[in-house]
């Protein structure tokens, strides 16, 4: 095992020495080490979050069984129920055996439409997949300009504007972005469909058209956050001893620029994008609701309001373990982008 | 039962979800809307419509479902044996025609020749008897319209016999007045399919069912009313209120009941949408725990009914799309008795409360997130009743839990509605004879009582009415339920949409409609 490349960051790699870099960073040890470790702690908060939601499935008033039956039912429909949601064993029973069932993929069955929970989820993965990628694309398209721009124009009256505008940007309610969208582009305009969505694989073309409204509203709001983190991290860079250095060197600005300041500005917003994802996923829910959009926000949002509690505690989970798994692709990116990583 | 009737508003409310909530009464599909955004390739095609409803149906079986998402549907995929016209008269459907013994113990039902269910099976008497014991013997939502009923018998295959206990003139509203009791196709319901798939023998055939997204319907060419002129219909979600109206002004849909009433005037004035405003069959009112003191002194109960504003309650839940109403029934209803006692008099209010020996009294009303107009309502009460020295706490909770409580009696005071009512059966008996399943607020009164078995056999049609006034009017009198108003029912649609009726009891028809 050799030692990882000694690379500064404005060494500048071909993608076939990235590639032997990446492979010899995770046949390292450090990396590896760090790698296991990110996995066993997204393991030990994803049991955390199943045992949160499972908390608090048992305090929410109201008896679920009652609810699920309405309010006419025989004694013996409301056992009948009781024992086939097993929640008439004791509570540690029902903990352990849903724990045991999730991790063979068994999330129990919906109480309102009888389905299987992971059905149910996976079929609206999708939707929510689209909407969230596309959103996140819409988000950066905003905010790596905005936010180079701004910090190059420091204190002028660029940034000003670019700095109003993000934090109107943050401040819009995103149901309300969507409203105006719609009135404007839909009911006004007619040049977009005001809400629905197809599947990728039935009309791609279609699926993008529908996808502009609801992934603009979500970008807009999660750009205006970015705008602001990528302008400090390019600020940060841009004053920090090396592009000194560099500039006194005589270097070229555009060369200084893309060397030295955007390179080391990528960390931070890689840090950023990952905690963006959490903030867009919990968004999505409202984004969906306006837009009549088939994904999971959308399906939470009505089983909550039907007590659907298994249903519940399955969309609660999935959304965990995507977050999670997020997180621990972004770990994995700072490895590639920092590959100071392998030598603390 | 209490409604599942909501309103989407600009924040996205629970109240979308009517899943939890259940329906008494008639209840229908809907919807109309350019089929341009239509797939060729998933059921849609180019001339048929969409339309948008305020939310999903939970599953599509009709026995078994409470939501009116389900039913907007539902009414045009299955037909019951009688079925009610646009004044809720029972008339003909799959029952061409009925007769009653003399002793009116037994009604003979003659069925319609050569109707078929959905995937080709013929209909005949014996999915009558099925259908009908399916709900009963395995007590589903709607056995308790089938309490009257001794036994179903296929006589024939083209006839079916209904044995009753006593007389039972509101027999035909019962098996008829909505979708819930409709006829089910056996195989259907063994293979587990009616709860996604459902067949019946309705004017549409459903053909898709995209869960969050779409449900699709395609015209029974050969239904026993005739084919419908409109060739596809395509059911989507839209629970935002402003999303639906962009939709349908942009010409996505045809038709949607997902508007939010303060939106209803500004969209009347333009001419691109048309909408539709009727009184409904539905009423809200108040109802006081008669269990716990001092609620059980009938001047308390009437104290308040004089101390609050009923003009303003519906102000504030419908933007003025509402009937004030101190009894249950509309007044467009052939049971519709007229009644004011309990003008708006704050001074008679406290005189009661003093005769009652009454004084800073603390009470709770509770309400249920699921409808927000509840909770702006309730302060609007809470207002009013302040007035007359009452210090009303309110108590929000989600319908579900509502519900709960309501039937283990922990409440002071609860503010709900009830839906698509047609005969006064349905919901007098229930809720206020001293065994109704729903009188949850504990109201007993001996006269009432037999007042209201009396109209239950009563089949001269203008004693049964006599016996609906008086008992009608002894409730109010006695403030057994404080009636408040009659929302109305509020569709909008295409100005292209022609042959549609808005009804009183919600039924969303589109076997006459045509788009021109």
């Amino acid at each position: 095992m050799s030692a990882p490349e000694d690379t500064h960051p404005s060494a500048t790699a071909s993608a076939a020495g990235n590639r032997s870099r990446l492979v010899r960073m995770a046949q390292h040890p450090v990396t590896r080490f760090i790698l296991l470790r990110g996995v066993l702690h997204t393991a030990v908060v994803l049991l955390g979050v199943i045992i949160v939601t499972f908390g608090l499935m048992l305090l929410v008033p109201g008896d679920p069984v009652r609810i699920a039956l309405g309010t006419r039912y025989s004694p013996e429909a409301y056992e009948a129920l009781r024992e086939a949601s097993g929640l008439d064993q004791p509570v540690l029973t029902q903990l352990l055996s849903y724990i045991g069932n999730a991790l063979t993929g068994d999330l129990g069955v919906s109480f309102r439409s009888g389905e299987p929970v992971t059905g149910l989820l996976l079929e609206r993965l999708p939707a929510t997949a689209s909407l969230a990628f596309a959103g996140l694309v819409v988000g950066l398209l905003i905010a790596i300009p905005a936010g180079i721009w701004s910090a190059l124009r420091e204190g002028r009256i660029a940034d000003a504007i670019i700095r109003v505008t993000s934090q109107a940007g943050v401040s819009i309610p995103d149901f309300w972005m969507g409203i105006l969208l719609i009135t404007l582009f839909s009911s006004t305009l007619g040049w977009l469909p005001s809400s629905g969505y197809v599947p990728l694989s039935e009309d791609p073309l279609e699926w993008a058209r529908r996808l502009i409204l609801p992934a603009v509203t979500v970008g807009m709001v999660s750009g205006s956050i970015m705008t602001r983190y990528v302008r400090s991290a390019v600020i940060e860079a841009l004053a920090s001893g090396w592009v000194r250095t560099a500039t006194s060197k005589g270097l070229p600005r555009p060369q200084v620029l893309n060397r030295h300041v955007l390179r080391n500005a990528v960390v931070p917003v890689v840090t950023i994008v990952g905690i963006q994802m959490a903030t867009l996923l919990g968004g999505l829910v409202v984004v969906e609701v306006v837009f009549a959009w088939p994904g999971l926000g959308r399906l939470t949002y009505e089983a909550v309001a039907a007590r659907d509690y298994p249903l519940i505690q399955g969309a609660v989970l999935l959304m965990g373990a995507l977050f999670l798994l997020i997180n621990l692709l972004v770990d994995i990116l700072y490895a590639v982008v920092d590959p100071r990583i392998g030598r603390r | 039962m209490s409604t599942t009737h909501r309103r989407s508003r600009l924040r996205p409310t629970l109240g979308a979800i009517a899943a939890s909530a259940l329906v008494c009464g008639v209840l229908a599909s809907c919807s109309g809307g350019d089929g341009v955004d239509i797939d060729e390739s998933d059921g849609g095609s180019s001339d048929g419509i969409a339309v948008a409803i305020g939310g999903e149906p939970d599953q599509l079986d009709p026995h078994k479902t409470s939501s009116y998402f389900s039913f907007q549907v539902l009414e045009n995929v299955y037909d019951t044996l009688v079925e009610p016209d646009e004044n809720l008269e029972m008339q003909p459907a799959l029952a061409k025609s009925w007769t009653q013994s003399k002793d009116q113990l037994t009604w003979t039902f003659t069925l319609r020749d050569g109707v078929t269910f959905h995937d080709g099976s013929d209909f005949t008497a014996e999915d009558v008897v099925y259908s009908f014991n399916r709900i009963t013997r395995n007590d589903l939502p709607n056995a308790y319209r089938f309490a009257a009923v001794k036994e179903v018998t296929a006589v024939d295959p083209h006839t079916v016999r209904i044995d009753v206990k006593a007389p039972t003139p509101n027999l035909l509203s019962s098996i008829g007045g909505f979708k819930g009791v409709a006829i089910v196709d056996k195989a259907n319901v063994e293979s587990g399919d009616i709860t996604t798939k459902p067949v019946g023998t309705g004017p549409y055939a459903l053909t898709d069912f995209t869960s969050g997204d779409h449900i699709d319907l395609e015209a029974n060419e050969d239904y026993w009313g005739g084919a419908p002129k409109i060739p596809s219909i395509r059911y989507r979600f839209i629970a935002e209120g402003a999303t639906a109206i962009a939709a349908l002004k942009a010409g996505e849909i045809a038709w949607t009941d997902s508007i939010p009433p303060q939106q209803v005037e500004s969209l009347s004035e333009g001419d691109d949408v048309n909408v539709g405003v009727v009184p409904s069959n539905d009423y809200w009112y108040l109802a006081l725990n008669e269990k716990r003191k001092p609620f059980d002194d009938v001047r308390v109960r009437q104290a308040i009914a004089y101390a609050i504003d009923r003009d303003d309650i519906a102000q504030v839940t419908s933007y003025g799309n509402a009937e004030v109403n101190q009894l249950a029934i509309p007044k467009d209803s052939a049971w519709y008795t007229e009644y004011d006692t309990y003008s708006l008099d704050q001074e008679k209010a406290r005189d009661l409360l003093d005769e009652a020996g009454v004084e800073d009294l603390e009470m709770e009303l509770m309400v249920s997130s699921d409808y927000p107009e509840t909770v702006d309502a309730a302060q609007v009460i809470a207002d009013s009743l302040s007035e007359v020295g009452i210090d009303l706490k309110i108590r929000s909770l989600d319908f579900g839990t509502w519900l709960d409580e309501q039937s283990k009696g922990n409440f002071d005071m609860l503010y709900m509605g009830w839906l698509g009512n047609i005969d006064p059966d349905d919901f007098y008996y229930s809720q206020h004879h001293t065994d109704g399943a729903d009188n949850a607020q504990g109201y007993s009164n001996p006269k009432v009582d037999r007042l209201l078995d009396s109209a239950r056999t009563e089949t001269d049609e203008d004693k049964r009415q006599q016996l609906y006034d008086e008992a009608a009017t002894t409730i109010a009198d006695e403030a057994s339920y404080i009636y408040l108003y009659n929302p109305s029912v509020i569709q909008a649609y295409s100005p292209d949409l022609s042959g549609y009726t808005v009804r009183s009891d919600r039924a969303i028809r589109w076997r006459d409609a045509s788009m021109d």
